[in-house]
């Protein structure tokens, strides 16, 4: 590995070191993230790359810096954008052939904030169609693989992003994340992935796919990178409604490393033997007993109403999925279908070839639970049990300051091992639905291996309450040694 | 006129889309303007890019707010957009954000004149010209007001000469629109067009739209069913969609009317259907059957959060509404003494009203500037086809001829004369009077001589009015007024003729 490269794959403070020291510049660590990205083309973590763009943003930043001008803590830094992240003058195809030579006219609200913080946004990462999917093998692209083992899944949706950062070739990298689509590929890649507040980061320029439960996430090596990288995301736009009129923390400033009196409820529904990879459980317990020598307390907390998670969360996304995905339908943008016969003809054949399998059943699934005389019973009911699975947490809150779980019930399975089986793919996100549903900050960070294949472990915290997972995940961090554990094959 | 036999009636609600005055669209930043080129008052928004995001434009609550308000209705504390999901290529998202289940206004009224029923007799009587028509009030109920976006427009085929593409321009996708539903108490197409002009002027009124039919801000739907007079059963109904004039709605009820009476008279059902309308066949066509209507999949929004409303909000809004046609009506009648038509006619549009009192406050002869406001301005724009800005003359002109007809120094025929030269100039009508020679004669002696001569002339009738017979006078008075040229002072011309004939 280059001596550049190397920065790539060291965390945000050493990198950041190396740039205000002039030991690299913003330009060399361009070209090495061209690089290896070219080098490790066979992940499929990257669909596109800005080349010559991100080279010249460099150059300025390089000269920024020179000039001891500083932007940020960013400034010069390369960052890759999930696929349905928008950019202006860049494609933005979210792994559908639906999108298909779509050009943004405009930038997303996060581009924007990394822009004026001085990130080179290098490209774009490969995901799942629509951030449909666990696994990143839903994509026009061909399947993402995973870093630590090429055969099998780095997850999804944003598993592009996921993979690029284990795979070091960038330091940070944004997802988005609708039921686990940042933490689960995180979980599955080795690296720590951030799940916001529902409101925190604008959604503006984020492509939709169930509108009340979507949010934009960092994705970086270690807590306190995406500490860093949250605090240049976060922050109220009034071009989107949904979003939270709240300051933004200095989050990088409150990783004390102390987690002395802190309480953490261990949801007593997610301990259970069946189903779980007992690897996994055997290194979250690990990680428990370290938060317990550290001076934490635990507490068993209950969530009564977890068996509802999965069946409320595809109710709810699947039918926002159906009304968002109506646009694209071969009329202003992206793929037409040819020599169509009429109206309904340029619809249905525009919308059959262009969307995959998995995006079809999503909007088939959804249509079917907004129809009339069966809103009440899907759509309707889930909202309704939806505000349960809230309250759980409420009252899980009342006795603890955070929640701990696994991230995912099993390590990385092997591509292709559930395509054919989209419930027992769906049963994949377990464990990281609830947070959206409730509307919660969730973190997953490494806690060791199983089997050779990395452990998530789940941090969710409070409504707003990112400050904590983010201290008691670096403070994590500060106590083992598992962020340092690279996929064995990345050279 | 309704042409439907005595015994049945008509049930009407209407359904009107309004287009609100605003600077920019509903939930985009994109101005609202009319006559622009095709897709250019656009924004990413209004082409449903992916990633763009609605906000909800604040100016529109305000507006539905002053509607709500000024028509006696309900404005709800929490109301929720929704999206109606239906394809069409004029929709860019693939939905429309309306209001569904919790409107924003709901529960209201307002109040029409229908022309009273003529006692005893079952005929409508025709009203003889220049008479004022027997009114009474109305009262309609409006069920709900709601917020939603316009959609673009599609321009098919053949109006795209040599090609059979069809256009889209989304100008207008994205306008913000109230929906109005009324109840179903209209009961002939005249009051269904009665209460479109009274729900079109308030709107004027109180600032919330311009209601330009030609333009497409004003639209209404007619859902109709009739049924027997005296029953409360409401009969299968028909919606006819898209009429854009008053007439249109008139004719277009009428027609679908008789064809619904013909069918009960064939022993037919009524089914429910959308209706389409041609003017220039007058007659309803059945566009779509209900059975077959769309699922619009209606679901509460997520990009949006729910509409709250405070009271205080409610109440500034209330502090800062104009005066209501309503309440100006009565202020006029009871003010200024009008007769209920005249204040109606006043009141009909807030130019209208303001440029009558204006005249009031410069000449002080309310029932004057009424008669000259109601019969002659009103006939002027009527010929030249424009609006009162359009001509010359102004309130403070109108009331310097009123003041110079009411001091004696200009009589009624005289102004007259004056008259189409000042809407068509404007001027000083006291030196237009006096450069002319109008001004009327009021000199004893002056109008003696015109009097003695009329009386030389006509022995016949001096004689019929001196045997008790006082119809004649009037012909005498004429040919004074004539041999004055129409200067001469009525009021003493009349009292010379009495006093020399009678003795």
């Amino acid at each position: 590995m280059s001596q550049s490269a190397s920065w790539l794959s060291a965390g945000l403070a050493d990198l950041r070191a190396g740039l205000d020291r002039g030991e690299t510049t913003a330009s060399e660590l361009v070209d090495a993230c061209l690089e290896r990205t070219e080098a490790h083309s066979g992940l499929a973590a990257v669909i596109s790359t800005r080349g010559d763009a991100a080279r010249e943003e460099a150059e300025a930043a390089s000269r920024r810096l020179a000039e001891g001008t500083r932007l940020s803590v960013l400034d010069g830094v390369p960052v890759l954008l999930k696929d349905n992240i928008v950019q202006a003058g860049e494609p933005a195809s979210c792994a559908s052939r639906i999108l298909e030579g779509f050009v943004s006219p405009y930038d997303a609200g996060v581009v924007e904030r990394l822009q004026s913080a001085g990130a080179i946004l290098v490209g774009r990462t490969n995901m799942d169609e629509f951030a449909m999917g666990s696994s990143t093998e839903n994509s026009i692209y061909g399947p993402a693989r995973n870093p630590w083992d090429p055969e099998r899944a780095c997850g999804g949706s944003s598993g592009g992003s996921a993979a690029a950062v284990a795979a070091g070739l960038v330091p940070l990298a944004l997802g988005s994340d609708t039921g686990g689509s940042i933490r689960q590929p995180a979980s599955f890649c080795g690296v720590v992935g951030l799940k916001p507040t529902y409101g925190r980061v604008s959604r503006w320029g984020l492509v939709a796919f169930a509108s009340s439960l979507d949010q934009i996430g960092p994705f970086g090596r270690r807590v306190r990178d995406c500490a860093a990288m949250l605090e240049c995301i976060s922050g109220h736009d009034d071009r989107d409604s949904t979003s939270v009129p709240e300051p933004v923390p200095a989050w990088s400033d409150a990783l004390t490393g102390d987690v002395e009196g802190l309480t953490i409820g261990l949801p007593e529904e997610y301990f259970v033997e069946e189903g779980v990879d007992p690897g996994v459980l055997a290194r979250v317990r690990e990680a428990i007993g370290e938060f317990e020598s550290a001076g934490a307390k635990t507490v068993p907390v209950s969530l009564p109403h977890t068996q509802h998670t999965i069946a409320t969360y595809y109710l709810i996304a699947t039918a926002e999925a159906s009304s968002n995905l109506a646009r694209f339908d071969g009329v202003r943008y992206g793929r037409r279908a040819e020599k169509v016969e009429d109206l309904e003809d340029l619809y249905l054949r525009s919308r059959s070839e262009g969307f995959g399998a998995e995006v079809k059943r999503r909007i088939i699934l959804g249509t079917f639970v907004l129809s009339a005389g069966y809103y009440d019973a899907y759509y309707g009911k889930a909202q309704r049990v939806r505000t349960l699975i809230r309250r759980d947490f409420e009252r899980a809150f009342e006795t603890c300051d955070l929640i701990l779980t696994p991230t995912t019930p099993e390590t990385a399975f092997g591509l292709g091992a559930k395509s054919g089986d989209p419930l027992s793919m769906y049963l994949s996100d377990v464990y990281t639905v609830s947070a959206n549903l409730a509307g919660l900050p969730g973190l997953s960070l490494p806690c060791g291996l199983s089997d050779g294949m990395p452990v998530g472990l789940q941090l969710i915290g409070k409504p707003l309450d990112e400050a904590t997972i983010l201290r008691v995940g670096d403070a994590f961090e500060r106590r083992t040694a598992h962020h340092e554990s690279r996929p064995p094959e990345i050279v | 006129m309704s042409s439907l036999p005595d015994r049945y009636e008509m049930v009407i609600g209407l359904e009107v889309h309004t287009h609100l005055k605003t600077e920019s669209k509903l939930f985009s930043p994109a101005p609202v303007r009319y006559g622009e080129a095709p897709n250019h008052s656009v924004h990413p928004v209004d082409l449903a890019l992916p990633g763009v995001l609605p906000v909800l434009n604040e100016r529109v609550v305000e507006l539905a707010i002053r509607l709500g308000l000024s028509i006696h209705a309900t404005v709800n504390p929490l109301s929720i957009f929704a999206r109606k999901n239906y394809f069409y290529p004029d929709l860019p998202k693939g939905y429309q954000i309306s209001q569904f289940e919790e409107p924003i206004v709901s529960d209201g009224w307002l109040e029409i004149d229908c022309e009273r029923p003529a006692e005893g007799g079952k005929k409508k009587g025709k009203k003889k010209k220049g008479e004022a028509p027997a009114v009474e009030r109305k009262r309609i109920g409006i069920t709900r007001a709601h917020i939603e976006e316009d959609a673009g427009k599609s321009i098919h085929a053949a109006a795209v000469a040599g090609s059979d593409d069809s256009c889209i321009d989304l100008n207008r996708a994205g306008v913000p629109l109230l929906e109005i539903v009324s109840e179903p108490d209209l009961r002939s197409a005249e009051e269904a067009s009665a209460y479109l002009r009274a729900l079109r002027s308030i709107l004027r009124y109180i600032g919330v739209s311009d209601a330009d039919m030609e333009k497409g801000q004003f639209r209404c739907d007619a859902n109709v069913s009739i049924r027997e007079k005296g029953s409360d059963v409401f009969e299968t109904r028909t919606e006819i969609k898209n009429l854009n004039s008053f007439t249109h709605v008139e004719d277009a009820i009428e027609a679908e009317a008789l064809r619904q009476l013909e069918l009960r008279e064939d022993g037919e059902e009524v089914v429910q259907a959308t209706m389409g309308y041609d003017p220039e066949r007058r007659r309803t066509s059945v566009q779509r059957l209900k059975e077959n209507s769309d699922d619009y999949r209606y679901f509460a929004d997520p990009d949006l959060i729910p509409l709250r409303i405070a009271p205080d909000r409610i109440e500034a809004v209330r502090a800062e509404l104009p005066e209501l046609p309503e309440e100006k009506r009565a202020r006029f009648e009871s003010e200024y003494g009008l007769s209920a038509y005249d204040a109606g006619v006043l009141t009909a549009s807030r130019s209208l009203a303001d440029f009558f009192e204006a005249t009031v406050t410069g000449c002080g002869a309310p029932k004057a500037a009424a008669n000259w406001i109601t019969r002659d301005v009103l006939r002027e724009l009527k010929e030249r086809e424009c609006e009162l800005e359009d001509l010359s003359l102004t309130p403070s002109i109108l009331a310097a001829l009123i003041g110079l007809v009411e001091a004696g120094r200009l009589t009624a025929r005289s102004a007259s004369q004056l008259f189409p030269d000042l809407v068509a100039d404007g001027g000083d009508p006291e030196t237009m009077m006096v450069e002319r020679g109008l001004e009327a004669v009021s000199d004893a002696g002056a109008i003696d001589v015109f009097v003695d001569e009329v009386i030389a002339a006509n022995p016949d009738v001096v004689q019929q009015v001196r045997d008790g017979d006082d119809k004649p006078l009037n012909f005498l008075m004429g040919q004074v007024m004539k041999a004055s040229q129409g200067k001469a002072e009525p009021g003493q011309v009349r009292k010379a003729l009495a006093d020399k004939i009678r003795g």
